[in-house]
């Protein structure tokens, strides 16, 4: 099976602007797109740079930009990639992280905020002399995001990065998750609290590009929603993002529909919505098209209520 | 110049532990590491950690079967250290976070493994390295250690049979660097690439053991380089012993359990050497398929490959196009491990501590972990044994270069003679006309006849010629010309010195391997098929003449209580 | 093509100009669409936030509702009611166990969630059950000359494995077609597969904002006349905010944004009224004039 790989490629001490370089490679039938880069960079061009290891999707050194989608080179059959889209494979560097050189970006920052989100066990209180005695769900369950092999992919794909460099970003959320909920950790409330503040848990738009993206199902946007939810669950989040879900309960726990109105009064508060909402009221109200003012509840809206209070929501 | 008490060259599970407790002892630690150190191969050891925590076992019970396990060539007091100090340091790493799978009682659970007579290997699902590593990685993020990564070391600076420091390229800007240390340990891994294929990763070039073998150390027992049973066929890439151990079958063409014939008693979890030449044995003899017997894992159920071997059940669904919850996976023996490396005492010193000049080695420097030879996997590693390895001798390490460090001083030398030995051979690489041959190419020469020649079944002239051919890649390295001649992450120039490196250390692989005339653990011989303690109770000791060419010699194996028997599975 | 329809919260209320485009265009087609108008909100997302067995119970509740009236078919107007949708039917098809569980909070209203639903949005329906051919048959107003950016919404993309893409791989591409046999020329730009930043409106405003201006400011760049969404969230965003988003980019955009329906509803013959195209924020009127509408 042959296939065409379109590289991005840049180099510093070349005066070129960065551009695209075909080539053509040869591949078995279950060949990745790795086993191509590798082949280019040791038969074809050894100018080609790029990191890559253990070619069994545990290192995450490789992961790059292909046909635009974020993946570990290792595991992109190209077989499939040219069934679905084509003969012609676009691959550049991982985004929101400047390049080095190629396919080789400078991941500094992708290390800082992994360190900042303090990702090593606090114990509350003495050692036990051997193990810690805990069931092997709750191990399991931090399983999921234990799976993380910090490839950057997710990152790379983030649209809030794209427009936010400050943003911690889906890999050290889901890595804050993983200490979050391990109940060997004695520093839960404070941990929660830092991942509440500006820049945490509640800038995430939940696109789910993260979730696509990574190789190893750890679901780094689901990670972000569990901590919200441990938050708001322990009443340590009391900030917009709490009062948001709160205003979103509180209509459908009642109506069975979104409130509209109710959501931004809640999410708001007083005095601050009327300010908050006059503009786009004065707009909506013009172009007709304010969402009711008295709520309307379905039929079997008591029903509904039931099943909140009956999940402690 | 960089200056630091303790200098860890190699970023995996042995230098981590190493570079930690270096830190908790006081001392001023520093890592150097060609890659990231989350990228180390230590991430891909799937199975598990051996460590006698059950109830029902003992650090002796272990300490036999490792011995039994190693043919009798491991040595049996650090084998004794490597058993008895197993438990407390797999419970410190839990106390740091590792998230081991429970009992239902909520302690540390543990597999069967190849190799063992109790079930004691400790696991995280199938992913056990790499939650080790990550989690060493975290408690070395909170120490604060300071981590010179993607640096690749060039030479490491001798003086008067001392070492002083070391050179290194600052891989993302081309830099040349010298260090100055008072200890160095080399942490870097096995020697993977010197074969073709192998589970290990690209990374894994032999790197320590041929700088430690340049500046006058020993390499030991290098003729013991492990085939593991189940590695795919389409890259080389293992599926955990872990599977056997949780009960997955090894079949021949015709559906049958081979492993019955070959090891009654453990079958399909026999010592990994006895596996691998029982898949050899069915292959040749015409009961595989493309070169390759199955692994069957169907009668395991959904609910535990799912959550005990979901990796693999991913690699062989990616790899293999094979769907393990409905059919068998092609596999074959593949080169996984070498239990030969660099010669140390328990305290990860490459020098004879005592003054008697037992073997050849370089004072200040240590090693541990893979490229370390100790010796406590003998002839034959046991699965389960190399993260204990680095988990345990990693510390020690640390320890020793701590007492070294405090009782010597920093050594002089001519910082910029070193600094210009790599700078002239960067420049003579660069200096060959276009179009010569490729680094790449002259690898898979080396590891293709390697595979061939001292893999699985040996014999002289397989040997012999797998020598042979080395050394005539070796005359051919001077023909290679490189395509980038640049600063910037030149991974073109890396690959070249890395490749200088693996010949080296074939070259060594292979001069033990001829003249070691019996059969134990993983050197098969089919013209010497029987083991000959009588002779060979020893250790292979390889070190470098003034001229260059390899010095020959043996050491006996240190017994304690246990004397050889026969190994039968 | 009888279905279920689900028109979502917010059809009716903040984009009030979606539910009567679509059920206008969805019975010229040929749809019929029965409306679940005792079903509840599926939770959007942010009540997946708080607790997500309970917006399991929720969907499963719409689920068993549909099965009640007979119909295993349902058909929404929303990219967000979509994946939230999917992922739950996905999620209790997949673990009967959990099914099971969550009927036991269902059974109170004598409620059970057989497994028998299907969840389609109508881009997909228009695609995989209409076809195109038979859409451009119903063509009168060819949108010749039309440049039409698509914007499809992230909870109608990913994750893909719940939303059937192995079956339909090229569901991300189906704006581009339903927009070329209207006559339109589809733009291609990077932000068309990206967020529109909803969700983060009321916690981070100045993102939301600038992905707002990324997306329109590309397609403007790139000649697009106008913006096409099948989720009214997007629309709320991309429109209602885009003067916001404006003013804080310190350019001018002025780019329309339509819902799907609109948009079809244009070439199958509708007038600007039926449409709702003067309830826009954003002004459609560029787009009326090339169209050609009245």
């Amino acid at each position: 099976m042959d296939a065409t790989f379109k590289i991005r490629r840049f180099d510093p001490e070349d005066k070129q602007d960065p551009h695209y370089e075909d080539f053509n490679v040869e591949l078995p039938e279950y060949g990745s797109v790795l086993e191509g880069l590798l082949d280019i960079r040791e038969q074809q061009d050894g100018t080609l740079s790029l990191r890559c290891s253990c070619k069994s999707a545990i290192c995450g050194s490789c992961s790059m930009k292909i046909n635009g989608e974020s993946r570990l080179a290792c595991k992109a059959m190209v077989s499939e990639i040219k069934e679905l889209e084509g003969d012609l494979i676009t691959i550049e560097p991982m985004g929101n992280m400047p390049v080095i050189k190629d396919l080789v970006v400078d991941m500094d920052s992708f290390w800082h905020k992994v360190e900042s989100v303090e990702p090593y066990l606090q114990p509350k209180g003495p050692e036990p002399e051997k193990e810690y005695l805990v069931s092997n769900d709750q191990m399991m369950t931090l399983a999921v995001a234990m799976n993380c092999i910090m490839c950057g992919a997710c990152v790379s794909d983030c649209t809030v990065l794209e427009v936010d460099s400050n943003f911690l970003g889906p890999a050290a959320l889901a890595k804050a998750f993983r200490f979050a909920a391990d109940p060997r950790d004695g520093a839960q409330e404070k941990r929660l609290e830092m991942y509440d503040q500006p820049d945490g848990v509640w800038d995430c738009t939940r696109c789910f590009m993260c979730v696509q993206a990574c190789p190893k199902d750890v679901a780094p946007m689901e990670r972000i929603m569990d901590i919200r939810s441990m938050a708001v669950e322990k009443g340590i989040s009391k900030g917009r993002g709490m009062k948001h879900i709160q205003g979103f309960i509180n209509g459908v726990k009642h109506s069975g529909r979104l409130d509209e109105f109710g959501l931004a009064r809640k999410t708001y508060g007083f005095p601050l919505w009327p300010f908050m909402l006059a503009p786009m009221g004065i707009r909506r109200l013009l172009r007709k098209r304010l969402p009711p003012i008295f709520h309307k509840s379905i039929a079997g809206a008591k029903n509904v209520k039931k099943i909140f209070e009956n999940l402690g929501v | 110049m960089p200056q630091h008490q303790v200098l860890i060259i190699g970023g995996g599970l042995a230098g981590m532990r190493a570079a930690q407790k270096a830190q908790e002892l006081g001392m001023d630690v520093a890592m150097v590491s060609k890659i990231f150190p989350t990228r180390s191969h230590s991430a891909a050891a799937q199975g598990g950690v051996q460590a006698a925590v059950s109830d029902d076992d003992s650090w002796e019970a272990h300490a036999y079967d490792t011995i039994k396990g190693s043919d009798y060539l491991g040595d049996q007091d650090a084998i004794e250290i490597l058993c008895s100090e197993a438990p407390g340091d797999i419970y410190s790493l839990e106390r740091m976070g590792v998230v081991f799978n429970r009992t239902p009682e909520g302690k540390i659970d543990a597999r069967a493994f190849g190799g063992t007579s109790v079930k004691r290997t400790c696991y995280v699902a199938d992913q056990t390295g790499q939650v080790l590593l990550h989690v060493m990685w975290e408690q070395l993020m909170k120490s604060q250690l300071k981590v010179y990564s993607e640096w690749f070391v060039t030479e490491l600076i001798i003086e008067d049979n001392k070492v002083a420091g070391c050179v290194a390229i600052e891989i993302p800007t081309g830099k040349i660097e010298v260090f100055r240390a008072k200890a160095v340990i080399l942490a870097t891994g096995g020697i993977g690439q010197v074969y073709s294929p192998t589970t290990n990763g690209l990374v894994v070039t032999a790197d320590g053991q041929a700088l430690a073998y340049k500046a006058g150390a020993t390499l030991m027992d290098m003729e013991m380089v492990q085939h593991h049973p189940t590695t795919m066929k389409a890259n080389g890439v293992l599926l955990t012993e872990g599977a056997r151990g949780e009960g997955a079958y090894l079949l021949n063409s015709k559906g049958e359990r081979f492993m019955e014939k070959y090891a009654p008693n453990m079958k399909e979890l026999a010592s990994r050497d006895v596996v691998s030449r029982a898949e050899t044995m069915e292959i040749r003899e015409g009961r595989g398929v493309d070169g390759c017997v199955f692994l069957d894992l169907r009668h395991l159920g959904r609910d535990l490959i799912m959550t005990k071997l979901s990796q693999i059940y991913e690699l062989a669904r990616d790899y293999a196009n094979t769907n393990i919850l409905e059919a068998p996976v092609p596999i074959q023996p593949g080169h996984h491990y070498i239990m030969g490396g660099i010669k140390t005492d328990v305290d990860g010193r490459t020098w004879d501590q005592t003054g008697s000049n037992r073997w050849a080695g370089v004072e200040g420097l240590f090693a541990a972990g893979e490229c370390a030879n100790v010796s406590v996997h003998g002839g034959n590693r046991l699965g389960g044994n190399s993260l204990l390895d680095t988990i345990v001798f990693g510390r020690r390490a640390g320890e020793g270069s701590v007492g070294y460090a405090q009782s010597n001083e920093y050594i002089q030398f001519n910082e910029e003679q070193a600094k210009k030995r790599t700078e002239d051979r960067i420049k003579e690489l660069f200096s060959r006309p276009a179009g010569g041959l490729r680094s790449a190419n002259l690898r898979n020469e080396m590891g293709t006849a390697m595979n061939e020649g001292i893999a699985v079944f040996r014999n002289q002239d397989g040997m012999q010629k797998a020598l042979d051919t080395v050394r005539v890649v070796r005359e051919k390295y001077p023909n290679i010309s490189l395509d980038n001649k640049g600063k910037i992450f030149n991974t073109d120039l890396l690959a070249a010195l890395e490749l200088e490196y693996m010949l080296d250390v074939a070259e060594v692989i292979g001069v033990g391997a001829v003249e070691r005339k019996e059969s134990r653990g993983a050197h098969a011989r089919e013209d010497y098929p029987e083991r000959n303690d009588a002779e060979y109770l020893k250790h292979t000791m390889v070190h470098k003449s003034d001229d260059g060419s390899p010095i020959l010699g043996y050491m006996p194996v240190t017994m304690t209580k246990w004397e050889p028997q026969v190994r039968t599975y | 093509m009888r279905y279920a329809f689900w028109p979502g919260c917010v059809s009716k209320a903040g984009t009030p100009e979606l539910y009567p485009a679509a059920t206008a265009v969805a019975e010229k087609i040929g749809m019929e669409l029965v409306e679940l108008d005792q079903a509840n909100c599926t939770g959007a997302g942010v009540l997946g936030e708080r607790n997500e067995e309970l917006v399991d119970t929720l969907n499963a509740r719409n689920f068993a509702i549909a099965e009640q009236m007979g119909l295993d078919t349902i058909l929404t107007i929303c990219s967000t009611c979509q994946g939230v949708m999917s992922a739950v039917n996905y999620k209790l098809r997949e673990k009967p166990e959990y099914l099971a569980k969550i009927n036991q909070n269902l059974a109170a209203e004598g409620l059970e969630y057989k497994g028998t639903v299907r969840v389609t949005h109508m881009m997909w329906a228009i695609v995989e059950e209409l076809s195109l051919e038979e859409l451009g048959k119903m063509v009168v107003r060819p949108l010749t000359g039309l440049r039409i950016a698509p914007f499809y919404g992230c909870y109608i993309l990913r994750p893909r494995y719940v939303l059937g893409m192995s079956e339909h791989p090229d569901r991300n591409q189906y704006l581009e077609k339903i927009i070329e046999t209207l006559g339109a020329e589809p733009i291609d730009y990077e932000g068309k597969l990206k967020c529109c930043g909803f969700p983060i409106m009321t916690l981070n405003e100045e993102n939301g904002l600038k992905m707002v201006s990324n997306h329109t400011l590309e397609a403007k760049d790139k000649g697009a006349h106008a913006l096409v969404t099948p989720c009214p969230l997007c629309h709320l965003n991309l429109d209602e905010f885009q003067p916001k988003a404006s003013s804080m980019s310190g350019k001018p955009i002025n780019m329309p944004v339509l819902h799907l329906p609109q948009l079809i509803g244009a070439a199958l013959g509708f007038n600007v009224k039926e449409m709702g195209l003067k309830r826009h924020i954003v002004s459609t009127d560029k787009f009326i004039e090339i169209s050609g509408m009245s």
